[in-house]
């Protein structure tokens, strides 16, 4: 077999460099003492600055937990149903479901977040933490119904009938053929939306209201405030903390499926 | 185990303006080891979920021992069916597999462990009861499918082309002993292939479908000894199909038929025919002896055609030759059974004439079609 | 027969979307041919004003801008992502490859966008390095431009390119291109004649999934971009929130919509044309 050539790699290596750069910047910079970006010796202050003397963000930062595990938990019902639905049955208007869900994923971020503030608004819904829930859990859905369905469609939907032939009712069928299958894709598709959710900037920028406001919207104001240290020394937690998220999921993932 | 008589009545349905299945009507004997044979979208699923109560019908009825069950769900039918894919539950293990129908009835651990060692004896699985499905062999997957649709001890069991996923080995092996199954439990077994040799092998009756009507019922001897029709005839193994008239009635049971291609000869009327009218033969390539040159000493009765070889094909056992008649657009496929190669038999090559002859008995009557 | 509770189970999602979707997406579009309220809102009458205010040269300026960036971001990132997919597919030790691209995007976005500001603000690392080497006797501002967007763009997307290219690569069937080559063509010749051809649909998807995102952007414009660079997004938000134009801002989301309708529905075509 032909090897890559050089170009690529030289590509290859230019783009995860420019991807790592940045952060490893952010990364050293969070352990210097000084405010500038001139490094002048190592100090923890900045993690002690963002532990012990910024409770907005903290406060934010619960924010958008609160409506992380709602929205995720809200959405994966409603799109672990849809998808159960989608999948393994035919009726009327199936299409222009189907058509409706894909909506939320190709459409910009921005659409959403301006239409659904201008019906927040016509309604006469107050922006809060209520409204920011709704819209989370809207963009959640698709992706949730996308996760669980690929796994469905692994399976053949002979053993739904084989349930029904062997005498199980709906209920049955439902608790114990449906969802025990499509576990791995219903924590899945649950991780995928908590984390869309914690990550959301766009969106919830139109509909949070005054006390509302997420991590990313508190960290865009901090942004636009001017630079901060205790910016550099949040996303490295940031970071640390998604790895160990991401790989305690990963096994508990990977125990699902062999199961 | 208890089984019952199965009867379709003016059974029609329809997808929209496509016909799946046309005014059929037949009866399944109790016990019966019955197949739908035809080839892939004939209907034959189609029929087969009617009666399971998957699909409802466009028209037509559906008796179990004369009582109409198009009203009920699958589950009130005491009827069971094994899919094509097995359909397993993959999260379950074979022994919870086998004990689901049991489980939701409630019924109590003790005789839910006894039935399933039962079932699971039955198709010789008693080891296997801890492994999850994907841990098993297409063999196996079949047998548990079996033993989980015998277990709510139905009196009839649908079987859609069960052998089709596995090898033709196994599938061999897989058909003998669903038919020793079958003995065993002495239900009705209602079986769609569209595998001939599956479905002849097995069954007691066998019904051939096409493009959703039935062709033909019978034993398997009569369908393909004696097949209704050209389809019939053409897709029950291999046949040679010749077209033309009746022209004269010797007697009874004789008569003198012509086709242009191969002139006149001798037929035997396995049916009533008008003088003068269409008609087609089939005669079936093993029945067809082949000879070098003109043999002298030909038995009476028989059609002798002469020939030359056109191709052929050796497979051990026997050979298959093309023997192209003068004038005729297709050549006759004829068997010869290699029972002693070394021996007696007269060497027959490529590009050799050769002459060909059967039994007047040995041709039958099809309706052209 | 049983009865179909497919309606049921999509009876929730189909509720939700057309609740929070649908009508918000409509009533939008309808914003977009009413007079302006006061102060936000709308008068509910007819009108065109908002179209023709979009003829307006500022709103076409700041159009031109947008697309040039989505553009020249797109095709930048689209170029650097197939040889990047190209070596990851092709190395023995792919995912670890794949994971040094993932790893990087588990920061939060922007945070992403904040590492930029921190390097090339007037403050940041490049000015004191530029200035501590005494290439540079002054700050300079690197940000709050057109360049700066595409980069920043470019930083926070370009995964988008390189995940579909890599997933086309990697099911491509690598003994045609030694077929190629054996007939005669050069490797360079081999990959473009041979390889390209087959991995259209990643690279069409690849073009998509940076395109919309990027013509749609707000927040990187925002945060590193000037008030000459702006984009569609920034000028929704000013018509939202500060000028209270809401028929304006509802028929620039209209637009802006439109054009990532027909990219898609170009996309799909091209895909349903693949196979046949
Ligand atoms: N649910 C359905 N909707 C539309 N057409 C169907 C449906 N089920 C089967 N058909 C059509 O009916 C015909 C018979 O199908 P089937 O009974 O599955 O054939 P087979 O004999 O291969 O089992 C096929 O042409 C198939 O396409
Ligand atoms: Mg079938």
């Amino acid at each position: 077999m032909s090897k890559p050539g050089k170009f690529s790699l030289g590509v290859f290596l230019l783009v995860t460099l420019f991807l790592h750069i940045p952060l490893v910047i952010l990364f050293i910079s969070s352990f210097n003492s000084s405010k500038s970006m001139r490094w002048e010796g190592f100090s923890l202050k900045w993690y002690h600055e963002l532990f012990y003397n910024s409770q907005p963000l903290w406060h934010s930062f619960y924010n958008s937990i609160i409506i992380a595990i709602s929205s995720a938990v809200t959405a994966t019902i409603i799109g672990s149903l849809g998808a159960i639905g989608l999948c393994w049955y035919n009726f009327k208007m199936k299409k222009a479901i189907q058509t409706l869900t894909f909506f939320p994923i190709i459409l910009p971020e921005i659409i959403i977040g301006v239409s659904i503030l201008i019906f927040f608004n016509k309604i006469g819904l107050n922006l809060s933490l209520l409204t920011v829930f709704l819209a989370h859990v809207t963009f959640n859905i698709p992706f949730v119904l996308m996760t669980v369905m690929a796994r469905l469609e692994e399976f053949d939907f002979s053993i739904v009938e084989a349930a029904y032939d062997l005498g199980a009712s709906e209920l049955d069928m439902l608790l114990r053929i449906l969802l025990p299958i499509a576990m791995p894709g219903i924590i899945a598709g649950l991780l995928l939306a908590v984390t869309l959710s914690l990550e959301d900037f766009v969106i919830t920028f139109f509909v949070a209201g005054p006390g509302s406001s997420t991590l990313p919207l508190h960290i865009f104001s901090m942004i636009r405030f001017g630079v901060s240290p205790a910016l550099n020394a949040l996303s490295v937690v940031i970071i640390v903390g998604t790895a160990l998220l991401a790989w305690s999921t990963k096994n508990l993932y990977s125990s699902l499926l062999k199961r | 185990m208890k089984s019952s008589q199965v009867t379709i009545e003016n059974v029609s349905k329809r997808f929209g303006d496509f016909v799946a299945l046309n005014n059929t009507s037949l009866t399944i004997s109790k016990g019966g080891f019955y197949s739908l044979l035809g080839p892939s979208g004939c209907g034959k699923t189609t029929l087969l979920r009617i009666i399971g109560g998957f699909e409802m019908p466009s028209e037509g009825a559906v008796y179990f021992d004369g009582v109409n069950v198009l009203p009920l769900p699958p589950n009130k039918r005491h009827v069971n069916t094994i899919f094509q894919s097995y359909a397993l539950f993959p999260h379950l293990t074979v022994f919870e597999n086998v004990a689901f129908p049991l489980r939701l009835k409630k019924v109590a651990n003790a005789e839910i462990k006894r039935a399933v060692e039962e079932n699971l004896a039955l198709v010789k699985m008693e080891t296997e009861s801890k492994k999850y499905p994907r841990q098993l062999s297409g063999g196996q997957k079949q047998r548990i499918a079996i033993a989980r649709a015998l277990i709510n001890q139905p009196q009839v069991l649908l079987l859609d082309e069960p052998l089709s996923a596995l090898d033709a080995k196994l599938r061999q092996h897989m058909l003998l002993e669903l038919d020793a199954i079958h003995d065993k439990v002495g239900i009705t077994f209602i079986y769609v292939t569209h595998d001939q040799a599956e479905a002849l092998s097995v069954s007691d009756q066998v019904c051939v479908l096409n493009k959703g009507q039935i062709q033909q019922i019978g034993t398997p001897a009569e369908i393909y000894e004696s097949p209704a029709n050209e389809f019939v005839a053409r897709f029950i193994g291999e046949t040679n199909y010749i077209r033309g008239k009746v022209v004269a009635v010797t007697d009874a049971e004789n008569a003198v038929f012509e086709s242009p291609e191969y002139g006149k000869f001798n037929i035997w009327l396995d049916k009533k025919v008008q003088l003068g009218s269409s008609v087609a033969l089939t005669v079936r390539p093993e029945k067809i002896r082949i000879a070098p040159g003109k043999p002298s000493n030909l038995p009476p009765d028989v059609n002798v055609l002469r020939g030359t070889v056109e191709d052929m094909i050796y497979t051990g056992f026997q050979t298959k030759y093309f023997v192209r008649v003068n004038g005729a657009k297709e050549p006759l496929i004829v068997f010869r059974q290699h029972v002693q190669y070394f021996m007696d038999e007269k060497p027959i090559n490529w590009k050799d004439e050769v002459s060909v002859w059967w039994d007047t008995k040995d041709s039958f009557m099809v309706e052209v079609n | 027969m049983r009865k179909n509770y497919g309606p049921i189970y999509v009876a929730p999602i189909a509720f939700w979307l057309i609740a929070f979707l649908s009508v918000p997406l409509l009533i939008t579009l309808s914003y977009s041919f009413m007079e302006k309220g006061l102060y936000g809102g709308v008068e509910l009458k007819f009108s065109l004003a908002a179209y023709k205010s979009l003829l307006n040269t500022a709103v076409l300026k700041v159009l031109l801008n947008t697309i040039v960036i989505a553009v020249a971001s797109t095709a930048i990132m689209v170029a650097l992502a197939l040889p990047t997919a190209y070596y990851i597919a092709r190395s023995p030790v792919k995912n670890l490859l794949l994971m040094l691209i993932i790893i990087p995007f588990w920061t939060n976005f922007l945070i992403r966008i904040y590492a930029w500001i921190a390097i090339l603000g007037s403050n940041g690392l490049l000015n004191s390095f530029l200035i501590s080497t005494g290439l540079l006797d002054e700050h300079i501002q690197f940000l709050y431009n057109r360049y700066a967007i595409i980069l920043v763009i470019i930083y926070t997307t370009i995964p988008f390119a390189i995940f579909p290219l890599y997933s086309t690569i990697e099911k491509f069937d690598f003994s045609l291109i030694e077929a190629a080559m054996d007939l005669g063509a050069s490797k360079f010749r081999a990959l473009w004649l041979v390889m390209i051809p087959n991995i259209r649909s990643g690279i069409t998807t690849a073009i998509l999934f940076t395109f919309i995102p990027t013509f749609g952007n707000f927040a990187v414009p925002q945060l590193v971009g000037g008030t000459d660079s702006w984009m569609l997004g920034n000028l929704i938000v000013r018509e939202l929130n500060i000028t209270r134009n809401w028929p304006l801002a509802s028929s620039i989301s209209v637009v802006l919509t439109s054009v990532t309708m027909i990219g898609v529905l170009f996309f799909m075509r091209s895909q349903s044309k693949k196979e046949l």
